[in-house]
């Protein structure tokens, strides 16, 4: 399906979901891929042009028998910030995870279809996980800081990886710290418990674990769910700061958060990718009713 | 509105269940049954238990026929018959006796009457009448005389001649057990030197030089492959994961069992014992043993003449009912004791309160701290002690690694399904099985078995030919490897399920790690190049470790207690967050890493727990220790000042054992009565510090793992 015959249709169902009243909208796309049809995305045009750094071809995972991610093709581009959005359980949380095979933790895991991380694939015997891993960082929906000192909590990864002069992790800490926009707050209690901290405190500190070891790209899914309002600011300045260096790739089921923090976002739905483009393009002229009505709430 | 309210609720019954108080009458009276029965135990121990060092008065009781008898009361029974302590079993009579209240015609308790607790034979009862000196004619001259004067001049005389003893005593420990210690290492020298020249294997049956030149050449080519091949297959998108990982692997095996084959079969070690060498030591050895030969005589001398001058020194205690003194011993009535053969006189109705308690004190000093006397019956039980201690030290150092490595396989590593099933349900079994069969396991096992090997070697006949022996060696290296590779080979690609190929490789892994192992198992049982550590004293059937001690009991122990480990460890490990595993993999840390350094720290207060655990249920085991190690007497404690300190192989004493021989072998059972009490006394309260200290230090880790909630 061209971009063009898209807005064509997407036109004139908004027509007829003008003509008919909010409550009788027909969803084409999202009836068809509730009906288990295979759906083109929507992909912007803007998409092509991008410099991608992570690449999912015809991407399918399967939990044991239950599919929960149905062909997934798209780029992610390189040094900027990426939104996932969706209705929960439409397998956000899978896809990020499947990028630094996180899902190889879970017993039936079987996918189909690939994933390269600048051009080199990703499922692959060759792939040495714990290589990937240490280029992707990742930040999980719930704060799982150590049971460690806050030092020690962000220095993991380097300690993992056999560092021990003081004067490095020291200098990495404070770096990361910073970086996480938490230094201030710890910066007189480095030795005490991660355990210790506030919730956004230890969301804060969990991204300075993240970007210590300097990853290509940060997973970063739902990390402001457990947060307050003040917190969660906190930590979209510094997703907004962090991105000069990292590629991001964040999941939100927070449209405002998604659409001030990321500069473009790729909307879910069971399983498929439905439309992405640029976060402006997506939020204030989307191509598809259904993201026009998911991202201001109408639906979801 | 109202009314229908109303009748809507008497539609509802309320059932008898659903009140509650019966059941926390119920649930609260169980509780209350619990805690009495636990709380009746601890104060009949306790109060029975420090009664017996207690010093009750000393009753002289004239009887109806006209007989004296001069006692402690212990007990008494409802027909009002008493029993009393009255000691004096050298001459004849039993040392407890019931006596009717009413054949009692007068009851005194003189100021004078003492009580003397003696090296041997139990106590003595009687009235001081003198302090004698024996002068070299043999006879003896009143040095005091009446029962005041000698009383007052007792303290003294005592103290120095029990000094003098006491250094005698240490001397003969001490000086006499280093010379014996080296004439007995001289005689075994001669024995092993005459063994070792017809049990050294001859040079065909050793690596001549061109083998062993050829083994180590492979040696130091895989450590070149090693080293060469370091970074193969490391990082992303590089090929040929699997065969880097297999290739250092291999070369790995190859340097650590050639590094093994060049150890056990360097030619250099084809040198035997010559005639010569084998005369040359013979000889040497023997002037060794003449010359500390002489030097015991010497210092036994010494030891003679203190022990005479001790032997001059005769107190005389007179019972009242033969008018007969506490004999020297048993055989020879007509000499009074030595006064060094008191222990401790105490003269009960004199002292007042503190004077009780110091004798009081006393007593438990002196149980604590000194060795037992009697069968067991009286003095200490300082060698009890340091054994049951370090048996339950050895067993916790024993089983916390082994089963915390098992849990940890069970729990991270292991796929879960029907296998681990089956085998968490085999764990909590063995939890079950009765302790006397891991009694008869170790002793047949680790005793008989793993310990006549250590002593002497393989059994006679069962080493293998060289040949034979180096054939399996090569195949160990090679099934080994061959399942390393199939362990890398049968795991599927990533994001896929295990193809039929993937399955069997990865059951045949097992299966050549199965066989790895029972090769090895078989490499070093049957190895001819090894005789065994202590060949010479077996020979002499006195073997060191093929017999019951200390290490095999602890190993015992330590299987015995090992579900307990196994299955507190699994539920620690498993309490640790998923969440703090999945951060640590996002972080890069591979499985071995997040194990070390998250998970393990998390489980530890659960592994403590289950430490404590095992050393509490190991602490109180007796009836494997019987068979594997516990015996009733053995003053040489299984740490010494000499080296090896901690001497592992010798067989020891424990409480538990203690108890049950105390209240059941004991000759004199009613003496020991008391023992029992105080002993279980003192075996709760250490098991209770054994305990405390552990929780104390699993205290202080987990305040240092965990922080303030959020
Ligand atoms: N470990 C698992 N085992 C089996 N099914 C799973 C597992 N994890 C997720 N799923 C299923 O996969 C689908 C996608 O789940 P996922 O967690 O990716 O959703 P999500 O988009 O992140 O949702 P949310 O916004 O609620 O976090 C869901 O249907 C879920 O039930
Ligand atoms: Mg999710």
């Amino acid at each position: 399906m061209s971009d063009v015959e898209n807005k064509e249709r997407s036109a004139v169902q908004a027509v007829v979901a003008g003509g008919m009243g909010g409550d009788a909208v027909h969803y084409d796309v999202i009836d068809a891929i509730r009906r288990g049809e295979g759906v083109e995305p929507t992909v912007h045009g803007e998409m092509a042009e991008v410099d991608s750094v992570i690449q999912t071809d015809d991407f399918k995972l399967w939990y044991g028998v239950a599919q929960a991610i149905h062909g997934i093709s798209m780029d992610v581009p390189r040094g900027a910030v990426t939104a996932l959005i969706g209705p929960s359980g439409c397998g956000k949380s899978t896809l990020l995870r499947s990028i630094n095979r996180m899902n190889d933790l879970v017993d039936g895991v079987r996918v189909e279809g690939g994933i390269t991380l600048n051009g080199a694939a990703v499922y692959e015997p060759t792939v040495d996980v714990i290589e990937l891993r240490k280029r992707l960082g990742m930040v999980f929906q719930k704060p799982n800081p150590f049971p460690m000192s806050i030092f020690e909590n962000v220095v993991y990864p380097l300690r993992i990886d056999g560092e021990r002069r003081k004067s490095v992790l020291q200098d990495a800490c404070e770096r990361s710290l910073k970086s996480a926009a938490i230094w201030d707050e710890v910066k007189d209690r480095l030795k005490e418990s991660a355990l210790g901290l506030s919730g956004g405190q230890q969301q804060r500190l969990c991204i300075a674990r993240a970007v210590v070891a300097d990853p290509e790209v940060l997973l970063l899914d739902e990390p402001c769910s457990a947060l307050d309002p003040v917190a969660t600011i906190r930590i979209e300045e510094l997703i907004t700061e962090i991105s000069e260096r990292y590629t991001v790739l964040i999941v939100t089921h927070n449209m405002q958060q998604a659409a001030r923090v990321s500069d473009y976002t790729a909307f879910m739905y069971l399983g498929r990718l439905v439309e992405y483009g640029p976060t402006g393009a997506m939020f204030q002229n989307p191509k598809l009713i259904e993201t026009a009505h998911y991202v201001s709430g109408r639906f979801g | 509105m109202s009314d229908q309210v109303n009748q809507h609720a008497t539609k509802r019954r309320t059932l008898p269940s659903a009140v509650g108080e019966p059941m926390v009458w119920l649930t609260g009276s169980a509780l209350v049954l619990c805690l009495g029965m636990i709380a009746v135990l601890l104060v009949l121990v306790v109060s029975n238990g420090l009664r017996t060092f207690w010093p009750g008065d000393i009753d002289r009781m004239t009887l109806e026929g006209g007989e004296q008898v001069m006692g402690i009361r212990v007990a008494e029974d409802s027909e009002g018959r008493y029993l009393y302590r009255v000691g004096n079993r050298d001459i004849g009579q039993e040392s407890f006796r019931w006596i009717d209240g009413e054949a009692i015609v007068e009851i005194e308790q003189p100021d004078d009457a003492v009580m003397l607790e003696r090296e041997s034979w139990g106590v003595w009862f009687g009235m001081p009448e003198s302090i004698s000196v024996l002068n070299d004619e043999g006879e003896l001259h009143k040095v005091t005389d009446g029962s005041g004067e000698t009383l007052d001049a007792f303290g003294e005389m005592h103290a120095a001649a029990r000094i003098r003893r006491a250094q005698g005593e240490a001397m003969r420990k001490r000086e006499l057990g280093k010379i014996n210690r080296g004439i007995e290492a001289a005689r075994l020298a001669i024995s092993e030197a005459e063994l070792g020249v017809d049990q050294r294997a001859s040079a065909s049956d050793r690596l001549g030089w061109v083998s062993w030149a050829l083994v180590l050449a492979s040696v130091v080519f895989a450590g070149l492959v090693w080293w060469v091949k370091r970074d193969a297959g490391v990082g992303i998108g590089a090929a040929g994961v699997r065969v880097g990982k297999m290739t250092r692997f291999g070369c790995a095996v190859v340097v650590i069992f050639g590094g093994i084959g060049l150890w056990v079969g360097g030619p250099w070690k084809t040198v035997g014992v010559t005639g010569e060498t084998r005369d040359g030591v013979i000889a040497a050895s023997a002037m060794e043993q003449e010359r500390l030969q002489v030097e015991y005589e010497r210092v036994l001398g010494e030891i003679r003449a203190g022990e005479d001058v001790d032997s001059r020194e005769r107190f005389v205690v007179v019972e009242p009912t033969t008018g007969r003194f506490a004999p020297i011993a048993q055989t020879r009535g007509d000499e009074p004791m030595m006064l060094s053969q008191v222990v401790r006189l105490v003269q009960a109705n004199r002292l007042g309160f503190f004077g009780k308690v110091k004798v009081f004190g006393g007593r438990w000093w002196e149980f604590v701290s000194t060795g037992p006397r009697e069968a067991n019956t009286e003095g200490g039980v300082y060698p009890v002690i340091v054994g049951t201690v370090l048996l339950t030290l050895l067993l916790t150092v024993f089983v916390t690694p082994l089963g915390v490595i098992a849990a940890l396989y069970l729990r991270e590593y292991a796929v879960q399904g029907f296998g681990t099933s089956v085998i968490r349900v085999a764990v909590n079994n063995l939890a079950g099985v009765p302790s006397i069969v891991y009694g008869v396991f170790g002793l047949g096992f680790f005793c008989y078995t793993v310990g006549r090997y250590v002593d002497t070697g393989p059994v006679a006949g069962s080493a293998l030919s060289s040949g034979v022996w180096w054939g399996l060696f090569g195949l160990a290296v090679v099934t080994a490897i061959g399942s390393f590779g199939c362990s890398l080979w049968g795991k599927p690609d990533p994001g896929h399920p295990p193809s039929v190929v993937h399955r069997v490789l990865s059951k045949l892994s097992w299966l050549g790690w199965g066989v790895t192992v029972v090769l090895l198992v078989m490499v070093v049982a049957r190895t001819p190049y090894f005789m065994g550590f202590f060949g010479a004293r077996a020979a002499e059937g006195s073997p060191t470790f093929g017999a019951r001690g200390l290490l095999w009991a602890s190993l015992t122990l330590a299987l015995l207690t090992l579900p307990v480990v196994i299955v507190a460890t699994e539920e620690a490990i498993a309490a640790v967050p998923n969440s703090m595993r999945e951060g640590s993999f996002g972080c890069g840390a591979s499985k071995w890493q997040t194990i070390r350094r998250i998970v393990l720290p998390g489980a530890m207060p659960g592994i403590l727990t289950g430490a404590i655990l095992a050393m509490a249920r190991g602490a109180g085991e007796v009836a494997p220790l019987m068979l594997v190690g516990a015996v009733k007497l053995n003053m040489d404690l299984p740490v010494s000042t000499t080296a090896p300190f901690l001497h592992a192989d010798r067989s020891f004493m424990h409480l538990g054992f203690h108890i049950y021989d105390l209240g059941f072998q004991s000759p004199d059972s009613q003496a020991a009565r008391p023992m029992v009490w105080t002993t279980t006394l003192l075996f709760l309260l250490i098991v209770f510090a054994l305990n405390l200290a552990a929780i104390m230090i699993r205290a202080k880790l987990r305040g240092r793992t965990t922080g303030a909630a959020i």
